[in-house]
């Protein structure tokens, strides 16, 4: 599947690359318009089939609440706009054991509240997908594009051992993608999955395509609908007896390995040759992007490694992208958090930096080449090892 | 509130020489958890713990002692936290 | 026994267990989760409604509710029933759906949820079990607490002066445009069950209505958490209990009863005067 993501006029279009199976390849680019981010994933979820939204007012995501509150009576769906952000996980939590397409967002604080439910829907095995747009933080924080909400995100929100699928789409048109594509990962897994943009990707406006893509309902053999004519059902994540729940847990995790297996997602550029490495996701790709195309134009051969799924985290062709770099400069917006995971991924076989902003602020495409040419001049030169891919393949 | 269904063999047992005694309330012995609610509101004082015997729960369940005083009022019955009694009318001449 | 050559004369059946019932259940002896179990089973039976009966359960002494109760059932996080509730009915409204909360999980960390529910006039009944205790979690303190009651997070008993006051919801709850019915029983003894039996009757009558929230609180007892016998508690259950949580009907809107909220008149503006 690809998608374009670049506005109309710009030189090299980027082209997003997704497992196969999950979409149809677009032949050209349709007729696009100009959609704000929030309402852009908002239609998207309508689009795939999404039953049910709850939602709270939060900035910067309230107008995704609010495109819905338009929207789902149009369609004749349900909307409710909870009494708070534990209102609407725990709706969502009902819907979906009843058997809806059930879509949740929010931004940081109101996830928070969210984590206890997240964890029992992981543990009872309840698809959902909730949109997290990222502001800044901690506490009240503020307002502005922020993504310290990525250890939240790929370690798990909430208690108890359980991950959920975690994906960044960096651009407006790569969103509305990946909504269709979580309620996928969603049903085929029996797991919560969260899409976590941030302030920038709901607030902007972009030129999208307008074919939002279907989707089949749902047709699931376990849910609550009334036990007339056979066995009652419950959905439930407690197992009072250790055997029981070590069991549910061992099923839990064989089914996140299958994920960690199938459902890899990133992006590269210029990753051939290149003697810095970038690695960042959301917003801050967009701005790496700028910087290895003007880190290149200056003579310095950086390149971008954009992960989409956050978890899983994309380890192996990270590692093998960093192979022949002298380093590699982790570019996000939080004091530091995906740069564990790559750290993690390299295993130490490259030097890691940082180049991190928060509480808003978004580093300018200069910031980020300056961070590239210190980490080249901190670093040793590397033999060149001849790589095949530029990472379109997603392995 | 009345259960329509008749249980044919329930409420009846032999007694030695073949006389048919009809007991009005059947103890479901293994769900009886002792708590004696039932004895509490039974007016006639048909009922006692019997403490002759522990179930698997290791609780003395009821049993009915004077089935010629009960009424089948199923006061006991409707106290019951477990659903453990089931109650008969009794038939004419019972 | 010797089986005989004459059958039986058979007795009729005035009552037996009712069949949506399932396994023995793990409540304490004499617990009034089991009473209230069995009238939600009697009633969903006598009406047919168990095939499309989703149970919304929750976290209490009656988080086991769904392996008692032959019907589709889900758990809820602590407090959030109502919430949970509301996304099951939203997305099949033609089903009967009810949650099973006790006191902490209603009057204490699910407050929020309740009142918005209640506001908003959710099609669902809620059963809340108040027996003025926490019991799963070993017999503390709840909203429900009588003042001066003994629990073992107050052990001098309930004080006013850092506890505050028992929460009486079904009065607040009533006061809500969105509910349309509402009452308070007791399992005190058969007469009090059998008129419980009828609110909880009457509360799924309301929702087949489907023009708001039905609500049933139903005073139990905790024997063990009261530090009493099955039958020492149903005896305060009859006299100190009901004493500080009338029962009745407080919401009945298709057949005229309902709360008068305070209207704004001479009373009010002489208040506002004095200031």
């Amino acid at each position: 599947m690809a998608v374009l993501d670049r506005p109309a006029g710009a030189e090299r279009p980027h082209l997003v690359a997704s497992p196969s199976g999950t979409g149809r390849e677009a032949s050209q680019v349709p007729d696009r318009i100009l959609m704000k981010g929030n309402e852009a994933i908002a239609e998207a979820a309508i689009a795939a089939g999404c039953d049910a939204y709850f939602g709270y007012p939060i900035t910067p995501q309230a107008e995704l609440l609010e495109w819905m509150a338009r929207r789902m009576p149009e369609e004749g769906r349900v909307f409710i706009q909870a009494e708070s952000e534990l209102g609407a996980i725990n709706m969502a939590l009902g819907a979906s054991a009843a058997g809806a397409r059930v879509l949740v967002s929010s931004s940081s604080p109101g996830i928070s509240l969210m984590a206890e439910t997240m964890s029992y829907m992981a543990g009872s095995r309840l698809p959902c997908v909730v949109v997290n747009v990222m502001r800044g933080g901690p506490g009240l924080g503020s307002i502005g594009a922020a993504q310290g909400d990525y250890l939240q995100a790929t370690k798990g929100h909430g208690h108890g051992d359980y991950r959920v699928p975690v994906l960044a789409p960096s651009s407006i048109a790569e969103a509305i993608e990946l909504v269709r594509d979580a309620f996928i990962i969603a049903e085929r897994y029996r797991t919560p999955v969260m899409i976590l943009a941030d302030g920038l990707l709901g607030q902007a406006m972009e030129p999208v395509s307008p074919a939002f893509r279907d989707l089949e309902p749902r047709a699931d053999d376990w849910v609550l609908e009334g036990a007339a004519g056979r066995e009652p059902r419950s959905i439930r994540s407690l197992h009072l007896r250790a055997e029981d729940l070590e069991r549910q847990d061992n099923d839990l995790q064989a089914t996140y390995r299958r994920i960690v297996d199938a459902e890899v997602r990133w992006a590269g550029e210029e990753l051939e040759n290149a003697e810095v490495v970038l690695v960042a996701y959301g917003t801050a790709a967009r701005v790496a992007r700028t910087a290895v195309e003007r880190a290149r134009a200056d003579g310095l051969r950086v390149g971008l490694f954009r992960p989409i799924t956050l978890w899983p985290f994309p380890a192996g062709a990270l590692r093998e992208a960093a192979l022949g770099a002298r380093g590699v400069v982790v570019v996000e917006l939080s004091a530091g958090q995906l740069v564990e995971d790559v750290r993690l991924a390299v295993e130490g076989t490259v030097p890691v930096f940082l180049h991190g902003r928060m509480g808003g602020m978004i580093p300018t495409p200069d910031e980020v080449v300056g961070a590239a040419r210190a980490a080249w001049s901190r670093t040793d030169p590397v033999p060149r090892t001849p790589r095949g891919r530029n990472g379109e393949d997603g392995r | 509130m009345a259960m329509s269904a008749p249980l044919v063999d329930a409420p009846f047992r032999r007694l030695p020489g073949g006389t048919p005694s009809f007991r009005p309330v059947l103890v479901a012995v293994e769900r009886c958890k002792g708590c004696a609610l039932c004895i509490d509101v039974c007016g006639p004082g048909a009922l006692v713990l019997d403490t002759g015997q522990v179930n698997a729960m290791g609780h003395h369940p009821v049993q009915l002692v004077d089935a010629d005083a009960c009424t089948s009022c199923a006061k006991c019955a409707r106290m019951c936290p477990d659903a453990a009694l089931t109650i008969f009318a009794r038939p004419k001449g019972a | 026994m010797t089986a005989s050559a004459t059958p039986p004369v058979e007795g009729r059946t005035i009552y037996r267990r009712p069949s949506l019932l399932s396994n023995p259940t793990s409540y304490c002896p004499g617990c009034g989760h089991g009473i209230v179990h069995r009238l939600i089973a009697e009633v969903l039976e006598e009406l047919d409604l168990g095939g499309r009966t989703i149970l919304v359960g929750s976290v209490g002494c009656a988080v086991f509710a769904y392996d008692f109760l032959r019907l589709d059932a889900v758990e809820s996080p602590h407090g959030r029933a109502a919430a949970v509730a509301t996304g099951v009915k939203r997305f099949r409204p033609d089903r009967v759906v009810f949650t099973y909360q006790g006191d902490g999980d209603l009057a204490a960390i699910g407050t929020a949820e309740i009142v918005h529910a209640a506001a908003r006039g959710e099609r669902f009944t809620v059963i809340f079990v108040n027996n003025g205790i926490y019991g799963m979690t070993g017999g503390q303190m709840a909203p429900t607490t009588l003042v001066g009651q003994r629990t073992t997070s107050s052990r001098t008993g309930r004080d006013i002066a850092t506890t505050g006051y028992p929460l009486p919801m079904t009065e607040m709850l009533s006061l809500l445009s969105g509910v349309q019915y509402a009452a308070r029983v007791s399992v005190g003894d058969p007469g009090l069950v059998g008129k419980a039996k009828q609110a909880i009757r009457r509360a799924c009558e309301i929702q087949l209505d489907g023009n708001g929230l039905s609500l049933v609180e139903v005073l139990s007892t905790c024997p063990v958490g009261w530090g009493m016998t099955p039958s020492e508690a149903m005896e305060r259950l009859r006299g100190e209990v009901v004493d500080a949580y009338p029962i009745g009907t407080f919401v009945d809107r298709p057949r005229g009863i309902a709360q008068r909220l305070p209207q704004p008149g001479p009373a009010t503006r002489s208040v506002s005067e004095g200031f």
